[in-house]
């Protein structure tokens, strides 16, 4: 057996990276398919028209719209890929957690929709503004939706939101199903410690009253660049 | 046997709704669903000669609906069409009864070449039955 090149935190964003890119390029093909077979009704419509002597203009006109929405959907699949590839390289910057999220919401949708989850990205009501990596964010939620997903059996439903508390940010997976603890579970201790390695930041889960279950992943207050250059600005005032 | 009354399986409800659409054209009894378990509901209610289902869909995925249909309707041909097949789910889906496995995007006329291939054989297998 050779042995494998990369470790820890590497290997965990590579295999992160390598099965986003096998999922949305799945998400590609379809789309392609399904250009394909619209772009043939088409030409059977137009062959049709032209052998009975009829216009057809309605049902061409209406296919024309139904290639752009799919033309629309590979866009917006294609700048996630997009804007997935190129985070890697920003090891340390300033980022908006809304968008990270957004991005996540587009990554995660395929995997939810095979589970046949429901997933819903909130978006924090004011800019909520980080330094970091959100490369090793998106990994960190990816491994929390994993656990998610293996325990969402009954109510099949996961929101994720950001918010900002006494101790600085905090990214919240929150699922309708119970998920077990990692101290109960260790595979689940296992996936969430190795997804959230290069982050730094230990997801925890915890159960609310409502009987709902918070993978928590707590940011800390990492000030961003933008606040630092602010207060050097009072400062010197 | 007159034409094969065709039963197309698969996530994506546009890509089924064009193929529909393109066989009527041409004259062919053929209905969409998009999901394993809406297929499985259909084929409880009216005959269907040959099923056309895509391997990867949620819930129920497409080896299990061939499973669940070479059990209980040993009489229709399936066709398994995949995206981004593998080699394993290609020998799984041929052990399990399936007589062809597409790979997407498939040409209509291809498609339909598989499926008279599967109706011809069904005939044959009538025929020596009777």
């Amino acid at each position: 057996m050779r042995d494998d090149p990369l470790r820890g935190s590497d290997r965990e964003g590579v295999l992160f990276f390598g099965a986003m890119g096998a999922g949305l390029s799945h998400e590609l093909s379809n789309i392609f398919n399904i250009i394909n077979e619209l772009a043939g009704l088409q030409q059977d419509i137009v062959a049709a028209a032209a052998q009975s002597g009829t216009a057809g203009l309605a049902r061409v006109t209406d296919l024309a719209a139904r290639i752009k929405a799919q033309v629309d959907r590979g866009e917006a699949i294609n700048r996630s890929l997009h804007r997935l590839s190129h985070c890697i390289d920003d090891t340390e910057v300033d980022f908006d957690l809304g968008d990270a999220l957004a991005l996540f919401g587009t990554l995660a949708a395929r995997a939810a929709r095979l589970a046949e989850v429901d997933i819903d990205i909130r978006p924090p009501e004011t800019s909520l503004a980080h330094r970091g990596s959100s490369f090793d964010l998106l990994l960190a939620l990816h491994a929390c939706m994993r656990v998610a997903l293996a325990a969402a059996t009954s109510v099949r439903r996961i929101d994720v939101w950001a918010e900002e508390g006494p101790s600085g940010v905090r990214v919240i997976v929150g699922s309708g199903d119970p998920v077990a603890g990692t101290d109960g579970d260790p595979s689940n201790a296992a996936v969430l410690m190795s997804g959230s390695a290069a982050l730094g930041a230990a997801p925890r889960i915890e159960t609310t009253p409502e009987g709902e279950c918070h993978i928590v992943l707590d940011l800390g207050s990492r000030r961003t660049v933008a606040a630092e250059q602010a207060d050097e600005r009072k400062a010197e005032v | 046997m007159g034409q094969a009354k065709l039963l197309f399986v698969d996530d994506e409800d546009e890509l089924i709704s064009a193929l529909v659409e393109r066989l009527e054209l041409r004259g062919i009894d053929a209905t969409g669903v998009t999901s394993g378990d809406e297929a499985l509901e259909r084929l409880r209610e009216e005959h269907f000669d040959v099923v056309v289902i895509d391997v990867k869909m949620p819930g129920i995925g497409g080896l299990e609906v061939l499973r669940t249909i070479s059990r209980r309707y040993p009489d229709v041909k399936v066709i398994l069409m995949t995206g981004h097949g593998s080699t394993e789910d290609s020998e799984i889906g041929r052990r399990l009864g399936a007589v062809a496995y597409l790979q997407k995007p498939v040409d209509l006329e291809d498609l339909l070449a598989t499926v008279r291939q599967a109706s011809s054989s069904m005939e044959t297998q009538e025929s020596n039955a009777g």
